[in-house]
C-alpha cells in the first residue's frame, strides 16, 4: 500500500510540449519493492520528459488530435477509469492513476504487490485509493484559498517539505497537507499523549462553533409529453469548531421543519463517531414514501481544528423552485425565443442574484436582436452568441416573468464562437444562475439547540441556496435525458 | 573541488532533476553522491540547502549510489553527520534518519553484515521507544517527531526486510498503551505483527512471548536478524491483490497453524487495542491499518472477524475513498463470516450511492462504479475476474448510474457497460415494460452517433461513439435486436460523415464477424451506391479497400471504373490501387482485368501505371490461391516505412520459393528384392499439410548412377502415405550417402525449400538374388560360382557370431533370398548378386553354440571388407 512516484504537470495547450512537469517525487524504497512484486513485468518508473509525454497523449491533451492514431483511438481501447496504462519506450506503465483539474493534472503510480500480468483487478490494489486521496489532497491544498499563480507556485515551492512529513516514504500518512504544514510550523510544542494524528494541536481561546449549510439545486426542464422534469438539491455541511481542549466532544443536529423535505445520500467525515442507521440508510435510490426518516440527523464527532465538511446530503424537494419553459424555432435566417420563468411561491423571494444565460451553439455571432421582457434586463454578448437575461433580486409579484424577441446570427467563425455537441439545430437551454442567502430548499437549518458541547458561546449559522446545472431545454425539439425522465 | 555555494547546488540539482541520466552521464556525474555527501558537513552551507541535498538523495539514491558497498558507505556517512550534529535543534536531524533509511533499504544493502544497519536500528528503536541516547542526542523539542519518524523508518524497513521487528512486538505494544505517538506506532506494530505471524506460521512456531515480551531485542546486544533469515527476505504484501491472496502460500499456511489459548488471546487483545485507537489515526492510515489487519487475520482460528464489527457503521457513514475501499478489503477477505446478506446488502446501497453522488468529484465516482462491477460478494455466480453486476444489484438501485449524452466519455462509457449488462440479463423479461434498458440504449447509441457526425465535432467525439458501439457489441452479442440498428446506424453515420473512415476500418478490424460481415455489407452498399467523384472519394476508397470482397463485383468494379477518372493525385490513384488489391485477394478476375488494364493507360502517375500494370500481370499469369499468397500481408518485415517497400518484399516473398524448416521427414523401410535393379523403400511422413512435394536426391561421391526426383502430389499429418520406391544404379557395389532435398508448396501457398536430413544405402539395401536354378540343380550352381570366382577374385574366413536365435534365425533374417542350398539347421549356401556386376558367395557351415564360420568368396576385391564388416555386425542388428 504505496505509491512508487507522484506527478503535478500544468496543462499548457499551445505550447510545443503541450505541458510542463510543476512537480514530481519518486520513492525509490517502494520501486525496489515493486521490482521484486512485479517480476518479470516490472515497468520502472520513468524521467519525468517521456512520463509527460506519455501521459498527455493518453489523456489525449496533446493538440494533434487531427488524425486517428490507433494506440489512442481504437475503438477497443477502452478506460472505463481515472487509472491508466502509459506506453514509454515499448514497455506499459500500469496503473497510472491521474485527472486533471484546472489545467493541473495530478498524478501517481501506485505500488502493486504482486505480478503485472495478468492485471489484477484495480478493486484489489490497496494503493489506488490511497493515491486517489494522495492526489486530492495536493489539490486541496493547493486550490484552498488560492486566488492567483503566484500563490499557486508559493504552494508548489512548499510541497517538497510537506510531503517529507505527510509521505516520507511513498505510504501516505495524512491526505490533509494542511496538517503537515502546521506540523512543520509547530513542531516545537511538545504535544500531549493520544493526540489524535488528524489534529496537530489545541485550540486556544473563546469558544466558538460556525456551521454553514449550503444547498446546490440542479433541474432539467423540458416541458415535454413523455419527459419528467427532473431536480434535485445537494447540501453541504461546513463546520469551524474552535474548541479548547484535546478531543472535545460536540454533537450536531441537522432540523427538518414540519413539511421539510427529507435528507438522503448522506456522506459524513470520518470524525463523525457513531451513525444512526437510519442516516445510513436513507437513500434517494428507494423510492420515497412518508415514512422516510425526517430527522433530527444527529452527528456527535470529534472536531478537527480547521474548517470541515461536515457531511453531504442530497433531497428531492416536491417542486423546483423555479419553474421555466423555453421555446426556440429557427425561422428561415433567425431564431425566435420565448422564454417564461415562474418562481414557486414557498421559495424566498429574495436573491443575491439571479440570471438566466440563454447561449447559442454552433452559430456565428449575433448580428440582429429584437426583444420584448416583461422584466430585468438583457445583456448581449454578439461574439460569444450569448444573452444574459439578468433578473435581479426580486421576482415581480405575480411571480412570473417572459422575455421573448428573434435573433440572428452572421457567419459561423470557428475561433470565436462555441462548439456544442450537444445543442445542434434547434436543441438549445437556458441555463439559470442564482443564489438565496440564509435559505435552503429543503428547509434544512441548524440552530442554537442543535449544538451540544460542552462549552458555552452561540454558534454562528449561515445558510445559503445556489443553482447548479440548472437547466431548462427548448420544448421545441430533442434534448438529452437521463433515465430517471423516463421514468413517469 | 571544494564545497559548493548554494547557487551552485541549486544550478546543480536543477540540472540533475532535469535529467537525471544525462547529467549522470555528463562529466558532474560520478562526483555527485561524493560531493553532496561531503557538504552535508560543509559549515558554509545553510540548513535549507543542506535538507535539498537530502531530499534529492531520497529521491535518487540508486543513481547517487549504484551499488551496496556505495550504499553502505553513504548510510555510514549519514549517520555519522547525525551524530555530529551540535545539540540544538536542526531541521537535519528527520531528513538524515530519512535518508539513511532509504540508502540502506534502496541500496540493497540493509542485512546483519552491514555496519550501517547494525548502527541505524538500534538507533531508530530507541528513538521510537522515547529512551534517553544521551548527550543531549535529541533535544527535548524534537523528541516527538523524531520519535514518530524513528516508527516510519522502522516501517519502511520492515516492509523491504520482513521479520525485522519480530522481536519488537511486545515493546511496541507496550510503546502504544503508554504515551507513544498513536499513529505512527499503531502502523508500526500492525505491519510487524502481520509479518511475524505469516513468518512463523511458514516455520511452524507461534508467536510465543513476542507479544508481551517488552524487553528491546537488542538490550546492547547485537540486533535478531532469525526471523528475517526465517523468511529468506522474501517480501510480504501488505496488502494482497484478493486473487493472489486465494493462492497465497502464505496464507495457507496461516490458516493452518493454530495459535495456543494464550497466544490467542494476546494476540487479540494487540488487535482490539489497534482497533480501538484507530479512530485516532488519519483516514489514510486508518485504512492501512484494516487492510494489514484484515488479512493478518484472515483464516486464523481463534481470531473472530466480528472484532471488524465496531468499526464498520462508522466507517460505511463516510465519504473517504481510502476507508470504503478498506471496508471492499475486508468484505473480499472474509466474506459471509463478517457481512451478513443484509450487510452485504448495505454495503452496496452506500456504494451505489457513492457512485453517484454529486457530492464526491468524477474519478472517485468511476473507481466506484468499477467496485460496484467487481464487487466481492458472497456468493459469487459468474466467471471470476470478469466485470459483471452484482446479484442484489438490480434495475432500481441502477436507475441513477445509467449514462446520458451528458456524461464525459469516461463516465458515459463506466455506466453504459452497466446499461449493458442490465440489457444483457433483462433479455427474457417481457417486453412494453416502459422505459425498457434495451430501448434507452438505442437512444444513446443513436445520440452518440448523431454527435460523431458533426462537421467540427473534435475527434474523441467520433472516438466515444466506436468505443461504445463497441462494447455494446462485446457485452451484448448474440443479440439481433440490438446489433441490427446498431449496423443501420452506423452505415448512416457512414454516409453523413465518410471521414471516418479510419475509425470504421478499426472498428472492423476489432469486431466479431458476427457484426463485421454484414456491417461490411452495408458499408459496401453505402460506398458503391454514391457517384465516386465527391472530396470524399479518399475515404471512400479507404473503406472499400477494407469491406470490398467477392460479392458486388459489378456495383464495385462500376464505382471504380467512375472513380478513376477523378483520381488525379497520388493519394487517390494509391487508394484506387488499394481496393483493385483488395478484389484481387479475393478472387476477383472478370472485370477486373479490364479495369486494370484501362488504368495500367490512364494513370497520370507513373508509379500509379506500374503498380497497375503489375497486378493486371499477377492477375494473368497467377492461379487464385497464389495471387491470395501474393497480395498477401507481406511475410518479411519491411526494409523501409514504405507501403511500396513492403508491397514489393511481400510479392518477393509470395513468388519466389523460400528457404524453410523441414516439414517434411523420410525415413528408409525394408527393401524389396525383386526386380533387375535395387530399389530403396522411403516412407513420408508430413508435419503439416504440403502439396506439389518434389524429393530430389544427390548421390555423394558419384557411387550410383544419378537418381530420378521423386513427386508426390499431397501429404498430410497423421494420412498414412503410400512408400516411395526409389530404384538405384550403382556403378559399384558400395554403401552410398544420399543428400536430399525437398521442394513443396504450403496450405497457405507459399513455395518452400527444404533440405532434409541425408539418407544412407547400406551394404545390403544393393543385394540382389541370382535367378532361381531349376529345381535341384541348387548345389551344381553353387559351386560353379563359387569356382568361378578364383582366381581374378578373392577368398576369406570370417567368424560370424550367432545370436540366441541360432544359424537358422540368422540365415532366416538377413538371407532367405539368397539362399541357394539349404540344409537346416546346419549349413547354408548363399549367392548374392551385387549390381552392377559383382557376386558374393557365402557358405556358412558347422555352426558352433556362439557363432559360425563363414567361408566367403567374391569377384571384386572391393567387396571384401564391406562383406566381412556386414557379416560381423549380423549377430547385432538383429
Amino acid at each position: 500500500m504505496a505509491q512508487r512516484a507522484v506527478w503535478l504537470i500544468s496543462h499548457e495547450p499551445g505550447t510545443p510540449l503541450c505541458g510542463t512537469v510543476r512537480f514530481s517525487r519518486r520513492y525509490p524504497t517502494v520501486e525496489k519493492r515493486a521490482r521484486v512484486f512485479n517480476g518479470a513485468s516490472y515497468v520502472p518508473i520513468p524521467e519525468d520528459g517521456p512520463f509527460l509525454k506519455a501521459l498527455l497523449f493518453e489523456l489525449r491533451l496533446l493538440d494533434d488530435d487531427k488524425d486517428f492514431v490507433e494506440s489512442r483511438d481504437s475503438c477497443s481501447r477502452i478506460n472505463k477509469t481515472s487509472i491508466y496504462g502509459l506506453l514509454i519506450g515499448g514497455e506499459e506503465l500500469w496503473p497510472v492513476v491521474a485527472f486533471l483539474k484546472n489545467d493541473i493534472i495530478y498524478a501517481c503510480v501506485p505500488l502493486v504487490e504482486q505480478t503485472l500480468s495478468p492485471r489484477p483487478p484495480l478493486i484489489s490494489v490497496s494503493g489506488v485509493s490511497q493515491g486517489f486521496e494522495f492526489l486530492f489532497g495536493i489539490q486541496d491544498f493547493l486550490y484552498s484559498g488560492q486566488k492567483n499563480d503566484s500563490e499557486l507556485n508559493t504552494k508548489l515551492s512548499q510541497l517538497p517539505d510537506l510531503l517529507l512529513q505527510a509521505c516520507p516514504f511513498g505510504t501516505l500518512l495524512d491526505a490533509n497537507l494542511k496538517n503537515s504544514l502546521d506540523n512543520t510550523n509547530f513542531a516545537s510544542v511538545t504535544q500531549p499523549q493520544k493526540q489524535p494524528a488528524w489534529k496537530t494541536g489545541t485550540y486556544k481561546g473563546k469558544p466558538q462553533v460556525s456551521i454553514s449549510i449550503t444547498e446546490k439545486v440542479k433541474s432539467m426542464q423540458y416541458d415535454k409529453q413523455g419527459i419528467a422534469d427532473t431536480w434535485q438539491v445537494v447540501g453541504t455541511v461546513t463546520c469551524k469548531c474552535d474548541l479548547e481542549g484535546i478531543m472535545p466532544n460536540v454533537t450536531i443536529s441537522l432540523n427538518l421543519p414540519t413539511n421539510g423535505s427529507p435528507l438522503q445520500d448522506i456522506l459524513v467525515h470520518p470524525c463523525v463517531t457513531s451513525l444512526d442507521s437510519a442516516i445510513l440508510t436513507s437513500s434517494s435510490i428507494d423510492a420515497m414514501d412518508d415514512s422516510a426518516f425526517s430527522g433530527p440527523y444527529k452527528f456527535p464527532l470529534t472536531p478537527p481544528l480547521e474548517s470541515f465538511n461536515l457531511c453531504y446530503y442530497t433531497s428531492q424537494v416536491p417542486v423546483p423552485p423555479i419553474l421555466g419553459f423555453y421555446q426556440l424555432k429557427e425561422e428561415e435566417v433567425q431564431l425566435r425565443i420565448t422564454i417564461n420563468l415562474k418562481l414557486h411561491e414557498s421559495v424566498k423571494n429574495n436573491f443575491e442574484f439571479c440570471e438566466a444565460h440563454i447561449p447559442f451553439y454552433n452559430r456565428g455571432p449575433i448580428t440582429h436582436l429584437e426583444y420584448k421582457t416583461s422584466f430585468g434586463q438583457l445583456e448581449v454578448f454578439r461574439e460569444k452568441s450569448l444573452l444574459i437575461w439578468i433578473i435581479g433580486q426580486k421576482f415581480p409579484k405575480s411571480m412570473e416573468i417572459s422575455l421573448s424577441g428573434t435573433v440572428t446570427f452572421g457567419a459561423k467563425s470557428h475561433e470565436k464562437q462555441p462548439f456544442d455537441p450537444i445543442c445542434i439545430g434547434e436543441t438549445a437551454y437556458l441555463k439559470l444562475h442564482f443564489r438565496i442567502l440564509d435559505y435552503t430548499l429543503t428547509g434544512c437549518y441548524a440552530d442554537q439547540h442543535s449544538v451540544q458541547v460542552f462549552a458555552s458561546g452561540k454558534p454562528k449559522i449561515n445558510r445559503k441556496l445556489i443553482s447548479s446545472d440548472y437547466y431548462i431545454w427548448n420544448s421545441k425539439a430533442p434534448a438529452p435525458v437521463t433515465y430517471g425522465s423516463l421514468l413517469l | 573541488m571544494g564545497p559548493l555555494s548554494r547557487d551552485a547546488w541549486a544550478q546543480r540539482l536543477g540540472a540533475f532533476r532535469a535529467s537525471p541520466s544525462a547529467f549522470m552521464a555528463g562529466p558532474e556525474g560520478e562526483d555527485l553522491g561524493r560531493d553532496l555527501l561531503g557538504d552535508l558537513r560543509s559549515e558554509n552551507l545553510s540548513e535549507q540547502t543542506k535538507v535539498s541535498l537530502l531530499a534529492l538523495s531520497l529521491e535518487y539514491p540508486a543513481q547517487l549510489w549504484p551499488d551496496v558497498s556505495a550504499a553502505e558507505v553513504a548510510a555510514t556517512s549519514l549517520l555519522d553527520t547525525l551524530v555530529l550534529l551540535p545539540p540544538r535543534p536542526s531541521a537535519l536531524r528527520r531528513p538524515l534518519l530519512l535518508a539513511a533509511t532509504t540508502a540502506l533499504a534502496a541500496g540493497g544493502a540493509l542485512g546483519p553484515t552491514s555496519g550501517a544497519s547494525c548502527r541505524l536500528l538500534p538507533l531508530l528503536l530507541g528513538l521510537a521507544a522515547g529512551s534517553d541516547l544521551g548527550r543531549g542526542f535529541v533535544p527535548a523539542s524534537e523528541q516527538r517527531p523524531l520519535q514518530a519518524t524513528a516508527c516510519e523508518c522502522l516501517r519502511e524497513l520492515e516492509s523491504c526486510k520482513p521479520g525485522l521487528l519480530g522481536g519488537s512486538l511486545g515493546l511496541l505494544r507496550g510503546l502504544l498503551g503508554q504515551e507513544g505517538p498513536v499513529q505512527p506506532l499503531s502502523l508500526l506494530l500492525a505491519l510487524a505483527l502481520r509479518n511475524t505471524l505469516v513468518l512463523q506460521s511458514r516455520v511452524g512456531a507461534g508467536l510465543g512471548g513476542l507479544l508481551t515480551d517488552k524487553v528491546p531485542p537488542t538490550g546492547g546486544g547485537p540486533w535478531d536478524w532469525t526471523l528475517v533469515e526465517e523468511g529468506d527476505g522474501r517480501l510480504q504484501p501488505q496488502a494482497p491483490s484478493w486473487p493472489a491472496a486465494e493462492e497465497g502460500e502464505g496464507e495457507r499456511s496461516l490458516t493452518a497453524r493454530e495459535h495456543s489459548p494464550e497466544e490467542a488471546r494476546e494476540l487479540r487483545a494487540a488487535v482490539i487495542q489497534l482497533l480501538d485507537t484507530s479512530y485516532l489515526l488519519t483516514p489514510v492510515a486508518q485504512a492501512q491499518l484494516l487492510w494489514l489487519l484484515g488479512w493478518a487475520l484472515r483464516g486464523l482460528q481463534g481470531q473472530p472477524p466480528a472484532l471488524f464489527k465496531p468499526q464498520l457503521v462508522r466507517l460505511l457513514g463516510t465519504a473517504q475513498l481510502t476507508l470504503l475501499h478498506a471496508v471492499l478489503a475486508l468484505k473480499a477477505a472474509f466474506g459471509e463470516a463478517l457481512f451478513t446478506a443484509q450487510d452485504e446488502a448495505l454495503l452496496l446501497r452506500r456504494l451505489t450511492l457513492a457512485a453517484q453522488h454529486p457530492a464526491l468529484p468524477p474519478p472517485t465516482h468511476l473507481f466506484y462504479l468499477h467496485c460496484l462491477l467487481s464487487f466481492p460478494e458472497n456468493w459469487p455466480l459468474g466467471p471470476e475476474g470478469e466485470e459483471a453486476a452484482p446479484l442484489l444489484l438490480g434495475p432500481q438501485l441502477c436507475r441513477g448510474l445509467l449514462p446520458s449524452l451528458l456524461h464525459d466519455p469516461m463516465a458515459l462509457l463506466a455506466r453504459l457497460h452497466l446499461l449493458c449488462l442490465l440489457c444483457a440479463e433483462d433479455e427474457e423479461e417481457e417486453k412494453g415494460q416502459l422505459p425498457s434498458p434495451r430501448h434507452y440504449l438505442e437512444e444513446l447509441l443513436a445520440g452518440l452517433r448523431q454527435r460523431a457526425a458533426l462537421d467540427e465535432g473534435p475527434r474523441a467525439l467520433a472516438t466515444v461513439c466506436f468505443q461504445a458501439s463497441y462494447l455494446v457489441t462485446r457485452c451484448l452479442a448474440g443479440q439481433p435486436t440490438v446489433l441490427t440498428p446498431l449496423i443501420h446506424g452506423l452505415a448512416q453515420l457512414y454516409r453523413v460523415r465518410p471521414m471516418l473512415a479510419s475509425h470504421f476500418v478499426d472498428f472492423l478490424d476489432q469486431v466479431d464477424s458476427e457484426l463485421r460481415e454484414p456491417l461490411k455489407v452495408v458499408l459496401r452498399q453505402e460506398v458503391v451506391s454514391r457517384p465516386g467523384r465527391d472530396e470524399a472519394l479518399c475515404w471512400h476508397l479507404k473503406m472499400l479497400a477494407k469491406v470490398a470482397d467477392g460479392d458486388a463485383q459489378s456495383a464495385t468494379l462500376n464505382f471504380l471504373q467512375a472513380a478513376a477518372a477523378h483520381c488525379t493525385n497520388w493519394d487517390l490513384q494509391q487508394g484506387l490501387l488499394r481496393v483493385c488489391r483488395a478484389l484481387l485477394r479475393a478472387g476477383v478476375r472478370g472485370g477486373l482485368v479490364d479495369l486494370l488494364q484501362v488504368l495500367a493507360r490512364q494513370l497520370e502517375d507513373p508509379d500509379g501505371r506500374d503498380h497497375a500494370r503489375l497486378y493486371y500481370i499477377l492477375l494473368a499469369h497467377l492461379a487464385g490461391p497464389k495471387l491470395g499468397v501474393a497480395l498477401g500481408p507481406s511475410l518479411a518485415p519491411p526494409a523501409l516505412a514504405s507501403s511500396l517497400v513492403a508491397e514489393n518484399q511481400g510479392f518477393v516473398a509470395a513468388l519466389m520459393v523460400q528457404e524453410a524448416p523441414a516439414l517434411v521427414r523420410l525415413s528408409v523401410g525394408s527393401h524389396g528384392v525383386k526386380g533387375p535393379l535395387p530399389v530403396l523403400k522411403l516412407q513420408p511422413e508430413a508435419l503439416e499439410p504440403i502439396y506439389s512435394l518434389e524429393l530430389r536426391f544427390r548421390v555423394e561421391g558419384q557411387l550410383y548412377a544419378p537418381l530420378e526426383a521423386v513427386h508426390v502430389p499431397c501429404l498430410c499429418p497423421g494420412r498414412p502415405a503410400r512408400p516411395l520406391l526409389l530404384p538405384l544404379q550403382p556403378r559399384c557395389p558400395a554403401p552410398a550417402r544420399l543428400d536430399v532435398h525437398a521442394l513443396y508448396t504450403t496450405s497457405t501457398g507459399l513455395t518452400c525449400h527444404a533440405h532434409l536430413p541425408p539418407l544412407f544405402v547400406n551394404f545390403a539395401d544393393l543385394f540382389l538374388p541370382f535367378p532361381k536354378p531349376p529345381g535341384g540343380a541348387g548345389l551344381g550352381f553353387f559351386e560353379e560360382l563359387w569356382d568361378s570366382c578364383l582366381p581374378e577374385g578373392a577368398e576369406s574366413r570370417v567368424w560370424c557370431p550367432l545370436g540366441p536365435q541360432g544359424l537358422e534365425g540368422l540365415v532366416s533374417h538377413h538371407l532367405e533370398p539368397f539362399v541357394v542350398v539349404a540344409q537346416p539347421p546346419t549349413s547354408y549356401y548363399v549367392a548374392i548378386h551385387l549390381p552392377p556386376n559383382s557376386k558374393l558367395l557365402l557358405r556358412l557351415e558347422a555352426a558352433l553354440a556362439d557363432g559360425v564360420p563363414v567361408a566367403l568368396r567374391t569377384d571384386d576385391w572391393a567387396v571384401l571388407p564391406l562383406a566381412g564388416d556386414y557379416l560381423r555386425g549380423l549377430a547385432a542388428a538383429l
